[in-house]
């Protein structure tokens, strides 16, 4: 059974005509077929909450309860973690250092590396900063494995965002990786006519004008065409657009996202008034 | 439904001259209609203003009218336009909407902006992808298929808007010949079904297969108008810049090299195959 | 620059596939000779473009060797092969980024070391082989797409490389601009200069090059001239590959007289040698 909502359209007299059964189809579990808004939903609130809560508990649990246990339901688990790591380990790896070794007010010493200092003060608090980075860059990870980009936007436009505005919001996601490979193409162009992208940093800084340049302006004219092309076929007609699918919400999932963002509110209100030890 | 020009003229927003002077079309239901001309000469130009993409889209200045059935368009939106007049380029891929993962929602990308009801938005696409025989694709992802594929894509979703005339330009411009073949055969299916074409082309044999009339351009004028074979064999469109269709050109180099009568003859049978 | 000058280029049993895992050489052999003027032709996907880019070190083979002048192209850097291979892109907004013609073309034979008159001489030159010299100061984009196209070629030419490329020189250009393509071939052809060029156009090919060399799926399937290519003997292979021979070619078998690709050999054939097929 696939994920996406169809309604039963009469239409054609083929068997197999009428919505096509691919359309819309998502998966592999059933963590996936939700509806992107709770996912989205859950991603936010559970960085936010994670950020709110105080020591280190509170994002750990976060991190096992909102992050870890969907993504092994969804069967994510191992690339969640492989992405979420690499995409935090930079950021990671600095707030931790910084935080271990110079810790403000930090006086129990733990060890010593020549003149630097690491205090269990600061390891407390960058243990505390990397849970933190940790629940942020899982949630937004857990997000992206389990939700097409599309499903996301054409939910959105179903709600009643403008179908320009959810086109561009698509169509910009997309255009990355076009755009790196754009940026591919020309460099070897360019190289092919001598470029010279080893040697000094000047001379690199220099050799960006050939590379950055011609990205822009062929992206510029290749707008134009494209912009022409989408006015042929009816884009600028204002108003809602006719959607074939859209994925499926339900009244327990809507309850379940006002609870999150309820629970949200009412963590921030804590939090905000002391009431919460930190 | 007849799509006629008259007395156009055109300029390009910021451009200090004219690219189109003075065009008096007529583009009479069910004809394909072949446009020549050297680069620049004003094809694209004219492609744009039948469309209504000129001044619509692209802005830049029009003058005389441009109706269909004898009725002023200039007043219509760019949407209700193109449910009439279809207009294809010659880069496949600057074609698609890029938001799409399949085909089939590719193809109906036209009608659903255009609101219509589900059930003609499905009927229609069915339509479209049947007339170009994309059948066997509707479930791929339109941007890994091949360029003859992409644009053969680009026609159904313009077909699926449910115009009368099409407008190409230059569409196999850009495609290897496997590509051209599948794309010119496309618009010959769709010329013996009665479509009414407008197609600018470099390549004139492809012209020579699919239209019964030819137009020339030269520096903004319509020069030439006539059957295809008639102004393809006429050597003024070298002069402008066009290459002839292969046969044309042999019999031609074959009579500057002094054959004799009776091996043209024989050569003009062998190229009629 | 006399032909003596011009390196050959060798690939031995190259293989390259792309990280998608798509195999698009797969143990192809090809040696072009000093002076050589050779077409590449086939479907998209045959290996055309990932083979030139193999010969001025864009890309490196994952097996198998290249030589270019007896060297290794492994131990040179692409800027290093620049000055011996010139390799004109396929989409010319994929490399212009300056904002005159001049500069445009300036660019390569600047990165190569000219100075000065010797400079000026090969931007002037170029400019005016392929009709832009009175341009020099025009935007390129103020250009149409088919000019926009020759800058492109002029920006290498300039580069006067022993070796050129050119890679689909004339798809979607008009009569005119073939011309210029053709006229450019030729001239450096003359100079001894090794030019090679990738096209769809079989007619182009038949009429300005010596050798036409066929791939499909990453390998070499016939390898010619023109007449031994586009020949009858040629076609199964050529339709095995969804290629069709140049018109001139069909209607010499047709009309018995052997192969003729172009339209020089087929009159030639028809005219006074009537009864001789055509070599």
């Amino acid at each position: 059974m696939a994920g996406g909502e169809r309604l039963n359209v009469g239409a054609g007299q083929d068997r197999g005509r009428g919505v096509p059964g691919f359309l819309g189809r998502r998966g592999p579990g059933r963590y996936h077929r939700l509806n992107p808004l709770t996912k989205a939903t859950l991603a936010t609130v559970t960085a936010i909450g994670a950020v709110v809560v105080g020591g280190l508990l509170g994002p750990a649990l976060l991190v096992a309860a909102a992050v870890l246990l969907p993504a092994l339901a969804a069967g994510v688990l191992r690339r969640l973690l492989l992405l979420a790591g690499l995409l935090a380990l930079p950021i990671a790896i600095s707030a931790f250092v910084v935080n271990l070794f110079f810790f403000p007010g930090g006086a129990d010493v733990l060890f010593r590396v020549g003149p630097i200092v690491a205090t269990a003060e600061g390891l407390g608090f960058a243990l505390e900063i990397l849970a933190r980075i940790l629940a942020i860059s899982g949630a937004v990870t857990l997000f992206y494995l389990t939700t097409h980009p599309a499903d996301l936007v054409v939910d959105l436009e179903r709600r009643g965002v403008s179908p320009r505005l959810a086109f561009v919001a698509n169509a910009s996601v997309q255009a990355v990786p076009a755009m790196v490979e754009r940026a591919a193409q020309i460099t070897a162009a360019q190289r092919a006519r001598g470029l010279d992208t080893e040697g000094s940093i000047w001379r690199r800084v220099r050799g960006l004008v050939p590379i950055v340049a011609p990205v822009i302006l062929g992206s510029i004219a290749e707008v134009e065409e494209r912009t022409m092309a989408l006015e042929a076929r009816g884009f600028t007609r204002p108003g809602r657009r006719t959607l074939l699918w859209a994925p499926r919400d339900s009244v327990p999932e809507a309850t379940v996202r006002w609870l999150m963002l309820a629970g949200l509110a009412g963590l921030v209100a804590l939090r905000a008034t002391g009431a919460w030890p930190g | 439904m007849t799509l006629a020009l008259h007395g156009v003229g055109y300029r390009y927003a910021g451009a200090t001259r004219p690219s189109l002077l003075d065009v008096d079309l007529v583009l009479p239901h069910g004809e394909v209609v072949g446009l020549v001309g050297a680069s620049e000469a004003g094809k694209t130009t004219l492609c744009l203003v039948a469309s209504g993409l000129a001044p619509r889209a692209i802005g830049g200045q029009i003058r005389g009218r441009v109706t269909l059935d004898d009725e002023d368009v200039d007043a219509w939106p760019m949407h209700r336009l193109s449910q009439r007049i279809g207009i294809g380029f010659q880069n496949p891929a600057n074609q698609l909407s890029q938001v799409t993962e399949s085909v089939f929602e590719e193809v109906a990308f036209g009608p659903m902006n255009l609101g219509l009801p589900r059930d003609e938005v499905l009927e229609r696409t069915w339509s479209a992808v049947d007339a170009l025989r994309i059948g066997p694709l509707v479930e791929r992802d339109p941007r890994r298929l091949s360029g003859g594929q992409q644009q053969l894509v680009a026609i159904a979703g313009l077909l699926a808007l449910g115009p009368d005339h099409l407008v190409l330009d230059e569409p196999t411009a850009q495609l290897d010949p496997a590509g051209t073949r599948l794309v010119a055969d496309a618009i010959a299916r769709l010329a013996t079904g009665g479509a009414s074409i407008l197609v600018a082309e470099h390549k004139t044999d492809l012209l020579l297969d699919v239209a019964a009339r030819v137009i020339a351009v030269d520096a903004g004028w319509i020069v030439l108008d006539g059957p295809a074979a008639e102004v393809l064999a006429d050597p003024a469109i070298e002069v402008l810049g066009v290459a002839p269709p292969a046969a044309v050109r042999l019999t031609r180099e074959a009579e500057r090299g002094g054959v004799p009568a009776a091996a043209r003859a024989r050569l003009a049978e062998a190229l009629a195959k | 620059m006399n032909a003596s000058r011009a390196p050959e280029l060798r690939l031995e049993g190259v293989t390259y596939a792309y990280p998608s895992g798509v195999v698009a050489l797969d143990g192809l052999d090809l040696v072009v000779g000093p002076g050589e003027r050779v077409a590449l032709v086939g479907q998209n996907g045959s290996g055309k473009t990932t083979l030139v880019r193999h010969l001025n070190g864009l890309l490196r083979p994952a097996s198998g060797r290249v030589l270019v002048g007896g060297q290794p192209a492994a131990s040179r850097s692409v800027a290093q092969l620049a000055h011996l291979v010139g390799l004109v892109f396929q989409d010319p907004s994929r490399q212009i980024f300056a904002g005159s013609v001049h500069a445009e073309v300036e660019f390569g034979p600047r990165n190569l070391g000219l100075r000065g008159a010797d400079l000026r001489t090969a931007v002037d030159a170029a400019l005016d082989r392929v009709g832009l010299a009175g341009e020099a100061r025009t935007n390129p984009y103020d250009l149409g797409e088919s000019r926009r196209k020759l800058l492109a070629m002029a920006s290498v030419l300039a580069m006067r490389t022993p070796v050129l490329v050119l890679d689909e020189p004339t798809t979607g250009q008009d009569l005119r601009a073939v011309a210029i393509v053709r006229d450019s071939v030729q001239a450096a052809a003359a100079e001894g200069r090794t030019v090679i060029a990738i096209s769809h156009d079989m007619e182009f090919v038949a009429e300005t090059f010596d050798r036409v060399v066929v791939l499909r799926s990453g390998r070499v399937i016939l390898d010619g001239s023109p007449a031994d290519v586009f020949g009858e003997a040629g076609w199964r292979a050529l339709s095995s590959t969804y290629l069709e021979p140049p018109a001139a070619a069909r209607a010499g078998v047709r009309l018995g007289l052997g192969s003729t690709p172009s339209a020089a050999a087929l009159v030639a054939a028809l005219s006074g040698h009537a009864g001789r097929p055509a070599q």
